[in-house]
């Protein structure tokens, strides 16, 4: 059997305003694994990915790869942890595309070779080599988005979490999303709604609802459970309503 | 939302703009000091430095009116300080205004100090702009990190020219939005709303600035901003920097 790559055990999360977001959550996702994380609205699907890297934590009922997820661990998590959030201005920080991208390479120490050729194979696995010297204000949001992908896979993390990465990407760059991360190896947790790509990248899906883990399983056995999906304000990805 | 860049002619191509940068920020501040440290005011020699540094605004490209804009910005706050220099300054009685049986006495000690203070700081905003028009901005603040400027200076600044547009954005769009759905409505009621709007601006971009820190940490930033640099001084530059150290010292000199 393959090894655990993140191991919860009843985690809780309360936000400091009182809102109880997670709710007894448990789960496993194994090495080389891709798990999509549906679920409606505000059903703290953002908030479980931010305790896969350390940003929330609940309780210490967290592992990555054994390692439990305290404040000593932090850089080492980090590292084996690459996390890719929603609102691409708050990813992009730095002045231009090619620091920004630049950035988890430094920090990891890498030598400036190393550096460059990590931000080159980055960007060109995401198709803007040609913005590198860019300020990433003066991009559109899919191509924001876009870097944003590349400043985690110039950290070749192995385990990628990625928080809605293909909202405002145009057909064309969805596609190619979905085949670099079909092409990539390291284990993905994908939160998304767009049923249709976790359906295509995903071989497990974990539904969650007001915090609480209602369905895990096989991608095609949930979303043939067209009953479950709509109960919880989701639906049937559209490559299966044609079959069925 | 398309804005300015702050670094509107940085992009552009000349001997200038190819400069090493931190060649360039020696370069320039060493004009600002050497103007700065002029004792006497000698016309001839504020002539040859505003040759010399209105001949790289030429070789650089960058128009004119961009720079004069620029001095003339500044201008104003200049004057107001060294306003009272004339009337301070003891000298030779020039003219006195009377208001009243307040007696204002202007020297000529005092206008010529004036004047100095003014083409000072005016050859130095032309420098300072040249420096700032003709370097990328993200290149300007490595150049600096290299010559150890303090490194939260400089990430103060790295952020503001990153995060001011998407705030300016923010607002833009909240405007959008309030404009979209405005139907009449009490010029007092539209002055309460914009005030609103500045309150959640300021939340907003609080927040902004809490998940950016958590992005940065994502990625394993550990208090030290680091980045790459990767400009490198050549032969070129090392010339300019002699020919210019040279053509500064003669001015000096002769002055």
């Amino acid at each position: 059997m393959a090894k655990k790559a993140i191991e919860i055990k009843n985690l809780n999360f309360t936000y400091p305003d009182g809102t109880q977001a997670l709710k007894d959550v448990s789960l496993d996702i194994l090495e080389g694994e891709a798990v999509g994380i549906i679920g409606p609205n505000g059903a703290g699907k953002s908030t479980l990915l931010l305790h896969f890297n350390g940003i929330l934590s609940g309780n210490n009922h967290i592992r990555i790869f054994d390692i439990p997820i305290s404040d000593k661990t932090l850089p080492q998590i980090r590292r084996k942890v690459g996390l890719i959030f929603q609102d691409p201005n708050n990813q992009l920080f730095m002045p231009t595309v090619f620091d920004d991208v630049a950035f988890g390479p430094l920090t990891m120490g890498l030598s400036k070779d190393k550096v460059q050729t990590a931000v080159d194979e980055a960007l060109g696995e995401v198709d803007l080599l040609n913005c590198r010297r860019r300020s990433s204000h003066h991009l559109s949001s899919g191509q924001k988005k876009r870097v944003a992908l590349a400043t985690v896979l110039s950290m070749n993390p192995e385990i990628l979490v990625l928080d809605e990465p293909s909202s405002d990407l145009d057909p064309k760059h969805r596609r190619d999303l979905i085949v670099i991360l079909k092409r990539l190896t390291a284990t993905k947790i994908i939160a998304t709604h767009d049923l249709d790509l976790v359906l295509e990248v995903c071989s497990r899906v974990v539904i969650i609802d007001e915090g609480k883990v209602v369905a895990i399983g096989d991608a095609r056995e949930v979303f043939n459970n067209k009953q479950l999906l709509e109960s919880h304000n989701l639906g049937v990805p559209s490559a299966l309503c044609r079959i069925g | 939302m398309e804005h300015a860049f702050l670094d509107e002619y940085s992009h552009s191509d000349s001997f200038i703009h190819r400069l090493e940068p931190r060649i360039k920020i020696a370069c320039f501040f060493l004009f600002v000091f050497y103007v700065a440290f002029q004792r006497s005011c000698n016309i001839y020699v504020y002539g040859a430095y505003a040759i010399v540094m209105m001949s790289l605004v030429r070789v650089s490209r960058i128009p004119l009116a961009f720079v004069f804009r620029r001095v003339v910005s500044v201008l104003p706050f200049i004057v107001m300080i060294a306003l009272s220099i004339p009337f301070m300054k003891a000298g030779q009685e020039g003219a006195t205004i009377a208001l009243g049986s307040l007696k204002l006495s202007v020297s000529f000690e005092g206008i010529v100090l004036f004047v100095n203070i003014v083409i000072k700081a005016c050859l130095s905003i032309i420098a300072m702009t040249l420096l700032m028009a003709s370097t990328d901005f993200s290149q300007l603040l490595k150049a600096f990190e290299k010559l150890h400027v303090p490194g939260v200076l400089l990430m103060v600044l790295s952020f503001m020219y990153r995060y001011l547009f998407v705030i300016e954005d923010e607002l833009m769009k909240m405007r959008l939005a309030k404009d979209s759905r405005t139907i009449g409505g009490s010029k007092w009621f539209h002055l309460k709303a914009q005030a609103n709007m500045l309150g959640v601006l300021f939340i907003r971009a609080y927040e902004r600035a809490e998940k950016v820190y958590l992005a940065m940490c994502a990625r394993g930033y550990e208090g030290k901003m680091r980045t790459l640099y990767d400009a490198k001084v050549t032969l070129r530059d090392v010339l300019f920097c002699v020919v210019f150290f040279g053509v500064m010292t003669i001015i000096k000199l002769n002055g």
